[in-house]
């Protein structure tokens, strides 16, 4: 081998190398703690929905209930009240979040306006749920929820801790 | 061009070519022996840590530089940035003593500290109206510094690493609001953290990265008292020290004022300036028209005797605001509200403005796009304005669009308001 490196040359590199390593030791761990949410699993807990039984909702009159939802994941915490807008319209029951797709604002239902409204740019959402002005770039987003027959032979309606479509 | 008097506005800060005190007696006759100095006890620590540190000749060349004599008071908005920055590091740091970083204690905790600590609400107080200060004041800076055209060459670093250090203290301020949990707060870290999920490809994983998860939660908290706490403080502090270092580097430019010719002979009246320039002039790489002020001044004291004046009368208001008016507390965090009305601090009031200008598919596009054209405006203006002229009437080219946006922003501000608040 006639391709030999100089003392000096030998600890320039060496010392890049030795540099170089103590950086990739801290990336490692650093970089896995950050991203580790990402492919944490959410666990899918379902929750009743407050307020007893849903047979009394008025047709076409969406009606905030509330539900003490968990994360799913994370450290241990308080489950986080979220609103239920249950919504019977022509025949179909939805189970709106009150989350706007464009900011993810407080939406209320507007009996003035028969539409729910967003207070922070103005968003509008037909009673289906369809982004009908403003801003949003998506309809309002359902919980993702299933109806049961109570002992009582009523409907009740539970939601789990996630939405229908990602916004 | 000042009348420096060497080493005698300071007690103990020698002039180093003077070498401390003059001997006060006599010692020793032997040919070649220098006498050593008599000194009293505390002058003979002060030479010893003196000795070990350099610490007056530091200050020698801190203070005693020289600086543009004219306009000095439209540069004090500088150092004022600073001492308010000053004060937001100290209350930050107080608050940190009564603050819980959860979910569940955080709103508790300052519910507490308004209370139970004695002047805890004024502390919260001062750090909200020092923030308010510093966004106006970082703004006055940056309009004075754009006027007067002292972000060109070879000053281009001094300009971008101010506009780096606006965009820190942007992020400061939101994430500082979002760390007391009440409504406000709660439903700013809402927003704030869905933003970044217009981002094509990667804005769900940052959105879910700064969350924790798909929604609000402990993470988010945490993480966001991490970065107001520690990694944009720390950020701060490296570039404001790169500032500063620049500013000492290339010297305080001041303004057009600075730079004008009175005699027939402009050229050789130059040449005279940067024949007599003071350190740190003449200024390398400018024009030799712009590399000596006509005339200059001691920093010490007739710069920092204006800058202090300056900076206390704002800590003066900070602290009257912070006891007066205080920082307000809404009710704890509710994601179930029906009637809360989310509204931006004043000084996000343009951004939520351009959210409603940009329907449907145009969101990202709004908060991105444009956004980021202000933003690459804003650092690369050393490099598109590259006309040698400082004179504010001779840069027309530059100043009218300036101003033009510069009143696009408050109008939108003002459209915000009337919106929000129906006035």
């Amino acid at each position: 081998m006639s391709s030999r490196i100089s003392r000096r040359q030998f600890m320039v590199r060496g010392t890049g190398a030795m540099a170089g390593l103590i950086t990739a030791m801290l990336s490692v761990p650093a970089v896995g703690f950050l991203l580790s949410p990402l492919w944490a699993a959410t666990k899918e807990i379902w929750v009743d929905v407050q307020g007893g039984p849903i047979d009394d909702v008025p047709e076409g009159l969406p009606t905030a209930r509330i539900a003490a939802v968990p994360l799913g994941s994370g450290p241990p915490a308080p489950p986080v009240n979220r609103i239920v807008y249950v919504t019977k319209y022509q025949g179909k029951l939805y189970a709106f979040s009150n989350i706007c797709t464009h900011m993810q604002c407080d939406v209320h239902w507007e009996p003035s306006l028969d539409l729910f409204e967003c207070p922070c740019h103005g968003g509008l959402y037909a009673i289906t749920g369809r982004n009908v002005g403003g801003p949003p770039p998506q309809p309002l987003p359902q919980w993702v929820h299933r109806v049961y027959t109570g002992a009582d032979g009523k409907q009740y309606l539970q939601i789990a801790n996630r939405l229908e479509e990602q916004i | 061009m000042s009348d420096r008097t060497v080493g005698t506005d300071v007690p103990g800060v020698a002039a180093p070519e003077s070498n401390g005190t003059a001997p006060t007696e006599e010692r020793g006759d032997f040919i070649g022996i220098v006498p050593e100095p008599v000194l009293g006890p505390f002058r003979r620590s002060w030479a010893w840590f003196d000795d070990r540190t350099g610490i007056s000749g530091l200050l020698y060349k801190g203070l005693y530089e020289a600086v543009p004599k004219q306009g000095g008071w439209a540069y004090t908005l500088g150092s004022a940035t600073l001492v308010v920055i000053i004060v937001q590091f100290f209350t930050g740091i107080f608050l940190l003593l009564a603050y819980v970083p959860s979910v569940t204690q955080a709103y508790s905790s300052l519910l507490y500290l308004r209370t139970n600590d004695l002047f805890g609400d004024w502390m919260r107080g001062i750090h909200l109206w020092g923030a308010y200060i510093l966004m106006l004041l970082i703004g006055a800076h940056a309009l004075r510094t754009f006027i007067s055209a002292s972000y060109k060459k070879p000053r281009e670093l001094n300009w971008i690493s101010g506009v780096m250090l606006f965009f820190l203290v942007l992020a400061m301020a939101i994430t500082g609001a979002m760390l007391p949990w009440d409504q406000a707060s709660y439903w700013t870290a809402v927003v704030v953290t869905n933003i970044p999920h217009y981002l094509p490809v990667i804005g769900n994983g940052v959105r879910t990265l700064w969350r924790g998860g798909d929604f609000v939660g402990p993470v988010t908290l945490t993480r966001t008292f991490a970065l107001h706490i520690w990694v944009l403080p720390a950020l701060l502090l490296g570039l404001i020290g790169g500032h500063l270092y620049l500013l000492r580097r290339h010297g305080e430019f001041g303004s057009w004022v600075n730079y004008r010719t009175t005699t027939g002979d402009p050229e050789r009246e130059v040449a005279e300036r940067v024949r007599h320039a003071e350190p740190p002039y003449p200024t390398r790489g400018a024009e030799p028209q712009f590399s000596v002020p006509s005339e200059t001044v001691d920093f010490f004291p007739d710069q920092l005797f204006k800058d202090t004046l300056v900076s206390l009368v704002l800590v003066v208001f900070i602290f009257v605001m912070g006891l007066i008016s205080g920082a307000p507390l809404d009710g704890p965090a509710n994601a179930a509200t029906l009637t809360y009305v989310p509204t931006p601090e004043w000084f996000y009031l343009p951004l939520d403005q351009l959210l409603v200008f940009f329907p449907t598919a145009l969101v990202g596009f709004g908060v991105f796009v444009v956004v980021g054209i202000a933003a690459t405006l804003m650092l690369a203006l050393p490099f598109i304005d590259r006309n040698p002229e400082r004179h504010p009437i001779r840069r027309p080219d530059v100043l009218i669009p300036a101003f033009f946006l510069i009143g696009t922003v408050i109008y939108l501000a003002m459209l915000g308001v009337n919106r929000l608040y129906n006035l």
